[in-house]
């Protein structure tokens, strides 16, 4: 899958990074940046969760095939 | 449980009756069991509306704001008759609140880099300061009213801090705020004749002073920054251009109405039923006060119990579907806050007040586009001052019910009164 953080909307809450650390990585300019692409489908649950819970809905998720 | 007073059908959620009587949980978990997507009938002049009560529908209707959008006010009171509503006091579409992308996301930005958790965390020792002030005011009473003297000067406090309101007008905030938001509520309606207080004109015009009075305000200090410039938000929003434009007065006053009113109102009542829940619960409260690094679980356990914000309405764009129920092009959504943090199939023991839960995924901020701009300070806010205060005053107990506001739009607490030690 691919995952993607929308610059425009995100304000660094840090939800994503807590529901997946390998994943995403919120820097000291207080967005999210996505660390690993394609992200491997061991991560899929803490993407779901970050997906899910991102105050600003600001996560987008892709699959392989799409 | 004895039979509800009301029925399905009749069940009129726009009467602050049953808020002020503390009865709104009963009424939103019959909703949630028997009708989670409920039609509101029309009631004296406003438009009917769905009452939405489940965790997952409100996610659904924030996720998608464009679908649901805000730009026709996000109270559930709407009047039928749209030329009741006076052009120069009424927000739709003029500020962020009640605005919808993109032009939200645009605006949005011109502020939320000053929000952030980053931004927000670096004013803690400042926001230590004032609360350590707060309570050298009421160090040497025995009792006092914890919303007055406490609860809403810390918010008000940082907020007109960072607008750059100078302090000897913060009892005026303080007031103007509480006549836009608890204009339901007969003890904020001293402007109007005594026979109209209580009705729903007597909040209107209530509402339409405090309205008046802080665009007034605001239009000065915008001449004064424009004139002087400044460091403060009010100064960084003068200056902010949008698509290449500046914002026009009226965009600059909405602007500071909202951040105003937003930032003291409703984390003064997460403070005040915060130590009201944790008196009611004194096992829970123990817990916290043996072992205080339990307070940021604590904070957002007081945050999903509280639900300050208790409702947003939405209107959709197009017709859809939510939990088998058709909603029609141009109805009215409400989402209640305080059903969703009490859905029982989110939130196991919903109606356990429990400082350590975890997950906690609790909407008391909203989600999506319109999450709460203010959620950082309010949750430092909470922080600091539970912190502050049982470090100083660890036997503070709350005596008596709260005094609650008249309202269905903020849980709010007008007074508490507690014994200090």
């Amino acid at each position: 899958m691919r995952v993607f953080v929308d610059p425009d909307l995100c304000e660094g809450h840090s939800k994503c990074e807590k529901s997946a650390p390998a994943v995403f990585e919120v820097r000291d300019d207080d967005l999210s940046y996505v660390l690993l692409d394609p992200v491997p489908e061991e991560h899929r649950e803490g993407v779901e969760r970050a997906v899910r819970v991102c105050p600003r809905g600001a996560i987008a998720m892709t699959e392989d095939n799409e | 449980m004895t039979a509800p007073a009301w029925t399905l059908e009749d069940l009129n959620l726009n009467a602050p009756d049953h808020f002020e009587r503390g009865e709104a949980h009963e009424i939103l978990r019959y909703l949630r069991q028997h009708q989670p997507v409920h039609w509101n009938k029309e009631w004296q002049g406003r438009v009917g509306f769905w009452n939405i009560t489940k965790y997952d529908d409100v996610m659904f209707i924030s996720r998608n704001p464009e679908l649901f959008i805000s730009s026709k006010n996000i109270s559930s009171a709407y009047p039928i008759d749209e030329s009741e509503i006076d052009p120069e006091t009424d927000g739709q579409g003029k500020h962020l609140i009640t605005m919808d992308p993109p032009r939200h996301v645009r605006m949005r930005r011109l502020v939320n880099k000053g929000f952030t958790p980053r931004a927000v965390n670096a004013l803690e020792p400042h926001i230590r300061d004032i609360t350590n002030h707060i309570l050298d005011d009421i160090e040497h009473k025995e009792r006092t009213d914890f919303v007055l003297d406490v609860a809403s000067q810390l918010p008000l406090a940082v907020i007109c801090e960072m607008m750059g309101v100078p302090r000897k007008d913060w009892p005026l905030m303080f007031q103007l705020t509480n006549k836009v938001l608890g204009s339901s509520d007969p003890e904020y309606q001293d402007d109007i004749p005594a026979e109209m207080r209580g009705t729903l004109e007597g909040a209107r015009m209530t509402n339409k002073n405090g309205r008046l009075q802080m665009f007034e305000y605001f239009q000065q200090a915008i001449e004064e920054r424009r004139a002087n410039g400044g460091e403060d938000l009010l100064s960084t929003i003068v200056e902010s251009e949008v698509d290449g434009q500046e914002l026009t007065d009226e965009e600059i006053r909405w602007f500071a109405f909202l951040l105003i009113v937003a930032g003291n109102e409703t984390t003064r009542n997460a403070i005040s039923g915060g130590l009201h829940v944790l008196s009611e619960h004194p096992e829970q409260r123990k817990k916290l006060q043996d072992d205080m690094s339990l307070l940021p679980s604590a904070v957002e356990e007081i945050l999903r119990w509280v639900s300050p914000v208790m409702h947003m309405a939405r209107v959709a764009t197009d017709d859809v579907e939510i939990r088998g129920t058709r909603i029609k092009k141009g109805e009215r959504v409400v989402m209640w806050y305080p059903s969703v943090n009490r859905d029982e199939e989110v939130f196991p023991d919903p109606y356990t007040f429990d400082i350590t839960r975890e997950p906690n995924d609790h909407l008391a901020f909203g989600i999506g586009e319109h999450f709460c701009l203010g959620a950082g300070f309010a949750r430092l806010e909470l922080k600091v001052m539970f912190e502050e205060l049982f470090r100083r005053f660890p036997d503070v107990q709350v005596e008596g019910e709260p005094d609650r506001l008249r309202s269905n739009f903020i849980g709010g607490v007008k007074h508490l009164p507690v014994k200090l030690r």
